[in-house]
């Protein structure tokens, strides 16, 4: 045996032994009814050709490899943004763990929300019971100052009623009567995550904004000059919202952040546990009504939450995932018009800095054609972010894209000329993607972890920007957004486009005459 | 053995290089080598110049005999390729401390030279003299005879410490260990009347790799480059070869001269930077080779393939012209001889609207006049608002240059695209012409100049540091017409000729008041150019201008 108690192997190497590789051969050929392998060749270099492609394009019920989450998980996202929030879903507690276990593996940090539990009885007579029972037991374990109330599929399916449970709860002394209980319905088979967050969103808003579902008196909106910002789902939100900080300040503007979980996925190792760490203070979320304006970086994770603000009579201007020198600059200067304030010279700077850094490496990207998927907004900006470097965003893809996504990543194509030849494909999911890499190739593809999938088999080299990213660390406390956050995408860009130079140059006394040190 | 003061008066002796011949013999000992200026920005010492002609030579441990500064700053800092032994890459120093500068650091360096032939046995060491044990008197060339005989191996002194002047002298002293320790102490399997040398080229990027394939059909047979991709027996045998090329004539000109004058071996200078020139260049090597006894069928092959491989580039560059029509070039550049690619770029169809002459020789500059006629601006050196000024007054699109001026356009705002040493791409040959307007076309339409030029859009045109250069510039120009006293100033501020300190006012008084023409008059009445006869091109110009009695040369400040 090879494996033993003084020297233990873990599974990298203990399945490559000897014994192993025997049994897992025999098992195929015994048991496994293996097929000829050159007719699995055949189907697997078949795969890659443009009439399977055909096929796999006309594709109608299934999908395969899906590039989005669902709603909920949005809206837990955006919960744990309010101090001392905790996210209640209501619904089975197999979906809450998902949603625990996803931001947990991308952020490495414990992710709290609890459930209602709802059972197989429950599914039939309903889930009052679960609201009830879980309102109660969650105020009294955890002693959350708000707790935020999201539903699974399993309540929506059978159509429980989130106000009038939330009422009856109450009713019951569940929670006390003026104790802040949000709620947003957030079906899965509606939308994705980005519709979830911006359900959830719109619901605290709406609790707070507009008399606490009937518990007090709708809020008067007496404006002043604070702005507030609304990130959006956001895989970068802990190196994205310091930075958009730092920006608020440096400019001198007075601003609410929404749903800031900023510290949430990000707490120190001190010995204290923070069940809780910073986010919006509720006083801060009900204040924000008298903001000049709200500011969203991504359109559609705030379709819904923009209108409502907009009808309270604040300005809201959204953008799509500002990467790069232009996107930022409109987010910098509608920030000075809004505010009346001027852009500063240390702003200025970055913005040279960047510029600067875009130029001294541009000849590497210029020309190189990209795969880009994600979530709709994200797509826009690195897709922008790409047309400036004068690279091609040849196939850009959003599983949770819609038909009016398209037509704007389109208008993105046709306002340069490295967009020509680009095309969006809304809807669709990443083994599409692996057909279009297979067909119409490209340098490298930009996406999340499970890009690592299309990197093997299609041998395209994947970027890792998105969300989740569960197999490197750290990414996340970098910004992608300012000016220093265009930076960080140039870098990760840069970085692969040279370790690829490095790969294809390394064979000694083959090709590393080229292996240099210079780049 | 000679001496390293010798070696270097005789450097500055030779004879073929055109600019030495005009000098007299006071000049000549003086050095051809324009002196450095303390305080000034200067480039790369002798010790750097050797290191960087020699490196090339792939299969040679190159041993750098000093502190780590030496070795550390320029290990494997070039993109010269190697078709087969790696081992130039890896880098080997004495890296010697401060007991080795108390006691010297001989022993220390013999042991060094032991360690790399037992562990790596290379077919020969190189050792690099540098500053510090020059100056303790470490004596490399008694090391390395003792270590050669002890080893029963070549290991080669190459004697130019940084001290001895700058990094173009340095190549030349690279060139005289060659002639004086390698060349001819090895004898070749056979030769051919095919053979060839080619002098002076690095194969940076793997240019050369873009002609041989044309040479190899021709089958004319490298039998040595000195020094890209070269081999230690091919450099210690190239004295068999019948003919060769000297591609960067500053560069090694005392070697190909020096194996006309032992070894009859008959060299032209030539370029395969652009598609004329690679022509021009293989029908002289045809040429020579015919002269020399190959057959004069090789000249009838040699058409062949210029005509085949000239209509394959002209019809990869034809589409390329309608885009760069009205594109207008700025070539900033060192190495690569500035002309040849003037004659380059013009057959992309662009315009050329001036160029360097910071290295060039009066020949150079001559080429240049004929190829870009007579108003060509010829450029010393630039500072960012010029540069700025001439993109905005749509004077320049695009400069192409060496990495070191990257900084500056890019700065400027100015697209740019590397053409020199440290370039990715290999721009030699006739497919290497159509990479470079491939690359050009790339960067000319690169949409991130847009944002380079573009000022923030929040700021006030009218108040960014450009408008603000410019206006300073305009304001000075202005200030200079309207006060004479100050413009009296600057002429007497600028300084033509270092050594002997002369001044543009003083040699334009002299030229004025007695009615000089020549250089020579302008020395016998001013003594500029009386030092290290540097500025003599310098002073052409001023008097170039005058006789033109048009505005003087665009020339900044040295």
């Amino acid at each position: 045996m090879t494996q033993n108690a003084d020297h233990v192997l873990d599974h990298f190497e203990l399945f490559r032994g000897p014994e192993y590789q025997q049994m897992l051969a025999n098992k195929k050929k015994m048991f496994e009814n293996p097929r000829d392998p050159a007719e699995v060749e055949r189907i697997r270099e078949w795969a890659k050709t443009p009439e399977y492609r055909e096929k796999n394009f006309a594709r109608e019920a299934l999908t395969v490899n899906p590039a989005k989450a669902c709603q909920p998980l949005g809206a837990v996202f955006a919960a744990v943004g309010f101090e001392g929030t905790i996210p209640f879903v209501h619904g089975s507690q197999g979906c809450v763990a998902y949603y625990r276990s996803h931001l947990s593996r991308h952020f490495k940090e414990p992710s709290s929300c609890v459930s209602s539990s709802m059972t197989e009885d429950a599914a039939v007579f309903g889930g009052l019971n679960n609201m009830i029972d879980g309102l109660a037991n969650t105020y009294s374990m955890y002693k959350p100052k708000m707790i935020a109330v999201s539903t699974t599929c399993m309540a929506e399916v059978i159509g429980d009623d989130l106000n009038a449970f939330i009422k009856t709860a109450k009713e019951k002394g569940s929670v006390p009567n003026e104790y802040d209980v949000p709620f947003a319905h957030t079906p899965a088979f509606v939308g994705s995550h980005v519709t979830g967050y911006d359900n959830a969103l719109k619901g605290i808003i709406e609790h707070f904004w507009d008399g606490k579902a009937g518990t007090a008196p709708k809020l008067e909106r007496q404006p002043n000059e604070k702005i507030n910002f609304i990130g959006g789902f956001d895989g970068y939100t802990v190196g994205n919202t310091r930075e958009v900080k730092r920006i608020f300040e440096t400019m001198g503007i007075e601003y609410t952040i929404l749903a800031d979980n900023s510290d949430v996925f990000d707490t120190p190792t001190d010995g204290e546990f923070r069940m809780y760490d910073g986010g919006t203070t509720l006083e801060d979320a009900a204040n924000a009504i008298h903001a000049k304006a709200t500011i969203s970086m991504q359109h559609y994770s705030t379709e819904k939450t923009l209108p409502l603000i907009a009808a309270h009579g604040q300005e809201v201007v959204s953008f799509n995932h500002p990467i790069g020198v232009t996107a930022t600059d409109e987010f910098i200067m509608a920030l000075s018009r809004i505010s009346g304030k001027e852009i500063p010279e240390e702003l200025a700077r970055e913005r040279g800095r960047l510029v600067d850094a875009m130029a001294d490496s541009s000849a590497h990207i210029h020309g190189k054609k990209f795969a880009i998927y994600g979530d709709p907004d994200l797509c826009i900006g690195l897709a922008a972010f790409l047309l400036e470097l004068g690279a091609e965003p040849t196939h850009v893809l959003a599983t949770n894209g819609t038909k009016q996504w398209a037509e704007k990543v389109q208008a993105v194509f046709d306002s340069s000329p490295f967009g020509q030849n680009c095309h969006v494909y809304p809807g669709k999911d990443l083994w599409h993607m692996r057909s279009l890499l297979f067909t119409e190739p490209v340098d490298f593809v930009i996406g999340n972890t499970y890009g690592k999938y299309l990197e093997r088999d299609t041998g395209t080299p994947l970027i890792r920007i998105g969300f989740p990213i569960f197999d490197r660390h750290h990414h996340h406390r970098y910004p992608v957004w300012g000016y220093q956050g265009g930076m960080n995408v140039l870098v990760w860009i840069l970085d692969k486009i040279f370790d690829e130079i490095d790969r294809n140059t390394n064979v000694p006394a083959k090709t590393d005459y080229s292996f240099d040190i210079i780049r | 053995m000679s001496s390293l003061s010798a070696t270097i008066q005789d450097v500055f002796n030779e004879p073929g290089c055109g600019k030495n011949a005009n000098k007299s013999e006071a000049e000549r000992k003086k050095g051809c080598t324009k002196q450095l200026q303390p305080g000034g920005a200067a480039g790369g010492c002798a010790f750097d110049g050797a290191k960087i002609a020699l490196q090339p030579l792939t299969d040679v441990a190159h041993l750098v005999h000093g502190p780590i500064a030496c070795e550390g700053n320029s290990w494997d800092n070039r993109g010269a390729r190697s078709s087969g032994s790696n081992i130039w890459r890896t880098g080997f120093t004495t890296d010697i401390n401060e007991t080795d500068v108390v006691f010297g650091g001989e022993k220390r360096l013999y042991k060094a030279v032991k360690e790399i032939i037992e562990k790596y046995n290379p077919p020969a060491v190189f050792v690099y003299q540098t500053c510090v044990p020059a100056m303790i008197g470490d004596d490399i060339n008694a090391v390395c005879k003792a270590a050669s005989q002890k080893f029963g191996k070549p290991v080669i002194p190459v004697n130019s410490p940084g001290f001895v002047g700058p990094k173009n002298l340095g190549n030349k002293l690279a060139g005289e260990a060659l002639l004086e320790h390698v060349i001819g102490t090895e004898e070749p399997d056979f030769t051919t009347p095919y053979d060839l040398n080619i002098i002076g080229e690095y194969n940076l990027s793997g240019e050369l790799w873009q002609v041989k394939p044309l040479l190899d059909e021709l089958g004319i047979r490298i039998l040595s480059c000195i020094s890209g991709d070269g081999k230690y027996r091919e450099v210690a045998y190239s004295h068999r070869a019948r003919a060769a090329m000297m591609v960067c004539s500053k560069a090694m000109i005392n070697v190909a001269r020096k194996m006309e004058e032992r070894y009859g071996i008959p060299f032209f200078e030539g370029s395969f930077y652009g598609i004329e020139d690679s022509s021009d260049s293989l029908r002289e090597i045809a040429r020579l080779l015919i002269e020399r006894d190959a057959p004069d069928e090789l000249m009838t092959r040699t058409e062949a393939v210029i005509a085949r491989e000239e209509a394959k580039a002209w019809a990869a560059i034809e589409p390329y012209k309608p885009r760069f029509k009205g594109k207008k070039v700025l070539l900033i550049t060192g190495g690569v001889k500035s002309w040849s690619v003037v004659a380059a770029l013009q057959e992309a169809g662009l315009e050329l609207v001036g160029t360097s002459v910071k290295k060039s020789t009066r020949e150079d500059k001559e080429r240049i006049k004929e190829l870009m006629g007579q108003d060509a601006h010829m450029i010393d050196d630039m500072t960012p608002r010029e540069m700025y000024k001439m993109m905005k007054d749509a004077k320049a699109d695009i400069m192409l240059s060496g990495g070191k001026s990257q900084f500056v356009a890019l700065k400027a705002g100015m697209p740019w695209l590397d053409i020199n040493q440290e370039r990715s791409h290999a721009y030699m040959g006739y497919v290497g012409m159509v990479k470079l307007v491939e690359e050009i076309d790339k960067a000319l339409f690169n949409p991130m100049w847009e944002q380079l030029r573009r000022p923030a859009p929040w700021e006030d045109s009218a108040k960014n540091w450009q408008a603000r250069a410019i206006a300073q510039m305009d304001a000075e120009a202005a200030a200079l017409a309207a006060d004479p006293v100050a413009a009296e100033q600057a002429r007497r501020a600028k300084k033509i000729c270092n050594c002997k300190t002369v001044d543009l006012g003083t040699i334009e008084d002299a030229i004025q008041t007695h009615g000089l023409t020549t250089t020579e008059e302008v020395k016998q009445h001013t003594n500029a150019s009386g030092g290290c006869g540097f500025c003599s091109v310098r002073i052409d110009d001023i008097l170039a201008a005058r006789q033109a009695s048009a505005a003087p040369v665009m020339q900044a400040a040295e």
